[in-house]
């Protein structure tokens, strides 16, 4: 009896779920289900990003998630940033200079193709900018690099082109190194989410939501890449692309955070990004200079790097990294002395400044690794210096109403972390949107403070670099819009089986082409 | 001709409905537990050392949402860098860190009796709310049946097909992230499951004799409902509600781990073991704690839950009132039964 | 039969109208998603120019019937993030959700009628015990928490299973063995509750007395009663499993509508939003009415009922 008793089922209970069953084998046949199961060879790279590419068109590829695929490997800028060593290098452009105080003349690269088969020419070169920049696409690249100024660009020959700028601009050579080459059959008016290129790759599938694959370009006018393909997924969990590393599942995870614990198998690498609170002056008691000087003193910068990050990042004085043109080696970190913080709130509450004022530390979560314990180290470290802290953690778009202008009202006072990646090499690119007391991302300046940037930004060369030091010791003693923190630090997964040294653009642009399997 | 068909679908939303759905008895069963009074209650409870223990524990953690956070002071906010990711399960460090350090070097014992006390304010007046909005409603709409009822139903659907993603994105972006906006939300989201039932139960018992009765001697329709149907669906919706809780602590712990439920400096449960999921591997005690913590209160909840809903079911009674032997010896006795 | 199953339908037009009248409103209050799409140095005029050409700039009633009209013409709209058609996008996550959903479904409804049968037969015995106390266990564990232990346990330690993907049958495993834990939990329960009852019911009894076999009492006398409970909460659960493969989906990488959805939300595409939910709440519609159709068919019990209805 018992042991019949266990199987009780009858035939006509059975029907349904085994219907059900049939209809979900049949199903499962069809959409979802790739039998390969991208089993490691030699001759396939297999990248796990953090998200999915919301789309590869080219003149968002200052995008990190769609650059990271697109840039150098599917198309190619005329002019390249050398990551490392932060000079201009000839790309699809082999020579540029300024022909006058707002022209440049670009000499282009000849024999080289696109992957359709036309050829590469200053009409494509010119075609590009005219739809990156000038026309009504709305390309991100556009409002980042360039603003509102539209470029005149004409091809003199197949060869040679030339740029003209509203105002003089020293950098352009470096603008346009965002600009990723297209030929003149890409529409004109529609973005297109699959883009042809110069490169040594070319979009082979993109199985939405799955998949990316891109498989090397025979017709490439380089040298040949030592990957035949790279395919690229996505998880949004850093402890599921460590483990797709360490179960030999991926070739190179993205962005890991320190407790993934994939011990030699991750890579650290400077990702030149920032982080640092910004300060709204407008707003008591942050509207008090001590007030926020304070707030530099009460923050243990070495505790916070060495116990949250194991001691990879670094402590921070100025919104750039070493390597950024502009950036000031002579500065360095607040001290950390809650003494001297008590003091000066006690000073600036002394002088009526209301110091009990609600400071809201706005946070956006999920920003980067440990973002959350921090916001909680600060919160309780700025509180401990006598001020009244709330923590205000926010998910992406309503973070962005306190990031930009127009800045959210009537909320008091903001300190909102920032976590700022100047990938162009130039702290022009920093300075103008965080310090200018009009820049996007800024509170407030001075106009004394205004000029030295507006001087600094038309200035070439090694007053140029000078003038962007005086900027930032500026910022620290005067004006102190920003409390620093650090200098972050990336983490990639590599498999054994790859060769690959990440640079500061890794996580921005990850060239394949630099990749070789180790044997 | 619908609504009946959904009223065995609702009514068969929870085990407890059923013994009660199924003998007819269901009204007179309560009168039962009660003449019988607490102190028998009690004395059942005792016999069933399951459920005892399960009471004792309820006791415990309630006792420990209600007064220890106030017993922990400040330890639980308390953080030292220095100390940080501390194993458990060692007196070297001071009682406080017997459970361990969290990242930031924070009790993790504190920091779990603190949080106790959030996840409480979370699911209980999430479900409280739920609860009596869903019931009430549901008692209503199944006692008038016709449009009232079709409308109510239908309403139901449209909550259940809702995503609720989007409400917990509406409120924190409209509002700000606060455990009352959260128990808003969850609220709102469980109201059908009570809806659904209380329609069921309350359609089948407004065509029984005694409302019938009572109907016929005048009463108004509302005195009706509160007199007679609602002390009938009580019990069932009530051992629903217990269930509901453990639903419910993990709904809020989901919303964390998207990142759009109780956000720092608020602690919950659900949200430790979504933020200490990242140290799974440096420091497992950050998120198997608090998931332990989880687990133990929806079991023991759950088994006093079942166990009450046999104590008062005079159906099932007999299975408690028997010592142990012999039940056990009954059983098989009753299956070969010819 | 037929006529009831019209009348559903024909009810639950206005429903399914309400929900998207409700997204439709509900994500317009989570602000303009210019910010989100546009470089961070963006000026007033880009904003205004992209609210415009999303036709943000309107007001919401007059956006709304845009949209219905749209609708009407079946063109769900474009999606902000990737530029393609909205509807396209839902239709191309649905199945993946759909086959995790269904599959998840399945095994746990055969897991739970054999593990619950087996806890009845025996009230408060040592089976009965185990099981359930393994059932509110499996109820209870917060599902990333268990995925992310699953992955770390089975595909990193032992290497039996891949950590997250679609490809290859092994895929599949972890996704379901984390959704599946709920469903099943509950369903043991439900089921083991229901048997319990039925098997000291007096039809039983006389079963018993006409000298049925007891594997013939469980399965067809018994189980039949107590399948009919279990087919409509494991609908309920179903519904659930739909909206709420969200995380599994997130963490293991499956492309379903879940993580769509979220992604959707978070990102404020909300043309995508509002196909992906019209299109799960037409299943979950569909679904409910099928689960009352199955439990009219199964419970022979209700259809006076119905009639005097």
């Amino acid at each position: 009896m018992t042991s019949s008793s266990k199987l009780p089922f009858s035939a006509g209970l059975l029907r349904w779920p085994a219907l059900a069953s049939v209809a979900v084998l049949g199903l499962s046949g069809c959409s979802v289900a790739n039998s390969d199961a991208g089993a490691a060879s030699s001759s396939t790279v297999r990248v796990v990003l953090a998200q999915e590419p919301p789309t590869l068109e080219a003149c968002e590829s200052n995008l990190t998630s769609t650059g990271v695929v697109v840039r150098s490997n599917v198309t190619e800028p005329l002019i390249e940033r050398n990551p490392q060593s932060g000079e201009l290098e000839p790309k699809l452009a082999t020579e540029w200079k300024a022909t006058t105080d707002r022209e440049w003349t670009l000499k282009l690269r000849e024999g080289v193709k696109f992957q359709d088969g036309t050829p590469f020419n200053a009409e494509a070169a010119a075609f590009t900018i005219e739809r990156a920049v000038n026309s009504k696409l709305g390309c991100n690249v556009e409002g980042y690099v360039f603003g509102d100024a539209d470029l005149a660009v004409k091809a003199v020959n197949a060869t040679t082109l030339t740029v003209t700028t509203p105002e003089p601009d020293p950098i352009l050579p470096l603008r346009l190194s965002f600009l990723e080459v297209v030929p003149t059959s890409t529409s004109a008016t529609e973005k297109v989410r699959e883009p042809i290129g110069t490169g040594p790759y070319k979009i082979e599938k993109w199985d939405a939501g799955q998949k990316i694959t891109l498989s090397s370009w025979d017709g490439y006018w380089g040298a040949k890449p030592a990957y035949a393909k790279a395919e690229y997924q996505w998880r949004s969990e850093s402890s599921v692309r460590a483990a797709m590393i360490t179960s030999g599942e991926a070739d190179v995870a993205m962005g890991l955070s320190p407790d993934d614990n994939i011990g030699d198998l991750g890579v650290d690498y400077p990702n030149n990004e920032t982080v640092a609170l910004r300060l709204d002056a407008n707003e008591a008691p942050l509207s008090d200079i001590r007030v926020r000087q304070a707030i530099n003193f009460a923050i243990d910068k070495e505790g916070i790097v060495n116990s949250l990050y194991q001691g990879k990042h670094q402590v921070a004085a100025q919104l750039v990294p070493k390597g950024i043109v502009g950036h000031n080696d002579a500065l360095k970190g607040w001290p950390f002395d809650l003494d001297k913080a008590k003091s000066l709130v006690a000073e600036a509450k002394a002088d009526g400044v209301d110091t009990s004022a609600q400071i809201s530390l706005v946070v956006r979560s999920a920003q980067f690794p440990k973002i959350t314990e921090l916001g909680q180290v600060l919160q309780e470290q700025l509180s401990q210096a006598g001020l009244n802290v709330k923590l205000k953690m926010l998910e992406t778009s309503q973070h962005l109403t306190y990031q930009v202008r127009p800045f959210a009202k009537d909320e008091g006072a903001v300190a909102l972390m920032t976590q700022h990646g100047n990938q162009a090499g130039d702290a022009a690119f920093t300075v103008d949107q965080y310090m200018l007391s009009t820049g996007a991302q800024s509170y407030f300046g001075t106009p004394e403070f205004d000029a030295m940037i507006k001087k600094a930004d038309a200035a070439s060369g090694d007053e140029r670099k000078k003038d962007f030091e005086e900027i930032f010791a500026y910022q620290n003693d005067k004006v102190v819009q920003f409390a620093h923190i650090s200098h972050q630090t990336g983490i990639i997964g590599k498999a054994k089986s790859v060769n690959y040294t990440p640079n500061s653009s890794s996580g921005d642009e990850l060239r394949v082409s630099e990749m070789t399997p180790a044997s | 001709m619908k609504s009946s068909l959904t009223e065995g679908a609702a009514r068969a939303q929870l085990p407890a409905a059923l013994p009660e759905g199924n003998s007819d008895g269901t009204s007179n069963g309560k009168k039962d537990s009660k003449q019988d009074g607490k102190l028998s209650l009690f004395r059942l409870l005792l016999k069933d050392r399951f459920a005892t223990v399960s009471a004792l524990v309820l006791i415990l953690i309630g006792l420990t949402a209600l007064i220890g956070p106030a017993l922990m002071g400040d330890l639980a906010t308390k953080q030292n860098l220095l100390f940080a990711n501390k194993a458990p399960f060692t007196f070297a460090h001071g009682w406080e860190y017997f459970l361990g350090s969290d990242s930031l070097g924070r009790s993790m014992l504190a920091r779990l009796v603190v949080a106790s006390r959030t996840t409480f304010s979370v699911a209980l007046p999430a479900v409280a709310v739920a609860l009596i909005v869903g019931s009430l409603w549901g008692v209503w709409a199944g006692y008038h049946r016709g449009w009232r009822e079709n409308v109510s139903m239908r309403i139901a659907d449209v909550i259940m097909s809702f995503p609720s993603l989007l409400l917990a994105v509406v409120v924190l972006y409209v509002f700000s992230p606060s455990s009352a906006n959260i128990v808003l939300i969850l609220a709102l989201t469980r109201i059908p499951i009570y809806l659904r039932t209380a329609r069921a139960e309350s359609a089948e018992l407004q065509s029984r004799t005694f409302v019938d009765a009572a109907r016929t001697f005048g009463a108004k329709p509302n005195a009706i409902i509160v007199r007679h149907v609602i002390p009938v669906v009580l019990p069932t919706l009530l051992t629903l509600a217990t269930l509901e809780c453990c639903y419910v602590m993990l709904a809020e712990s989901s919303l964390s781990f998207l990142g759009i439920g109780i956000q720092p400096p608020d602690v919950s449960w659900g949200l430790m073991v979504s933020q200490g999921r990242q140290y799974l591997q440096t420091a497992w005690w950050l998120s198997i704690f608090p998931g332990v913590a989880i687990v133990v209160t929806t079991i023991a909840a759950n088994v006093l839950a079942a166990w009450l809903r046999i104590a008062t079911d005079p159906a099932q009674r007999w299975r408690l009132a028997l010592p142990r032997k012999r039940l056990i010896a009954r059983i098989p006795a009753k299956e070969t039964q010819p | 039969m037929l006529i009831y199953l019209r009348k559903r339908i024909a009810s639950s037009a206005l429903p399914l109208m309400v929900v998207i009248v409700g997204v439709f409103a509900l994500a317009r209050m989570t602000g303009n998603p210019a910010s989100l799409y546009l470089p961070l140095n963006a000026t007033q005029q880009m904003r205004d120019a992209f609210s415009a050409r999303n036709g943000l700039d309107q007001p919401l009633p007059v956006q709304m019937a845009d949209y219905f009209g749209g609708v009407l013409r079946l063109d769900f709209g474009q999606s902000l993030r990737t530029g393609q058609d909205a509807a396209a996008m839902a239709l191309r996550a649905f199945p993946a959700t759909l086959q995790l959903a269904a599959t998840t479904m399945v095994l746990a409804i055969l897991l739970a009628l054999v593990v619950g049968c087996w806890a009845a037969l025996k009230p408060n015995g040592i089976a009965d015990r185990i099981s359930s106390f393994v059932s509110m266990a499996a109820a209870s564990i917060p599902d990333f928490w268990l995925a992310i232990v699953g992955i770390w346990v089975f595909a990193i330690t032992l290497g039996w299973l891949p950590t997250s993907g679609v490809s290859g049958a092994g895929a599949w495993v972890l996704p379901i063995a984390t959704l599946l834990l709920r469903p099943f939990g509950v369903l043991v329960q439900i089921v083991r509750g229901s048997m319990v009852s039925a098997l000291s019911e007096p039809y039983i009894k006389l079963a018993r007395s006409r000298g049925a076999g007891e594997l013939r009492v469980v399965t067809h006398h018994a189980l039949r009663n107590a399948a009919a409970p279990a087919l409509t909460v494991a609908g309920d659960l179903t519904v659930g499993l739909v909206n709420g493969a969200v995380v599994v989906e997130t963490i293991f990488g499956w492309p379903g509508i879940g993580k769509l959805m979220i992604d959707s939300i978070l990102q404020r595409d909300f043309a995508v939003l509002q196909a992906a939910v019209l299109l799960t709440a037409v299943a979950i519609f569909a679904l409910n009415i099928l689960i009352d159709m199955g439990y009219a068919l199964l419970d022979a019990r209700v259809r006076p009922v119905t009639v005097k209805a």
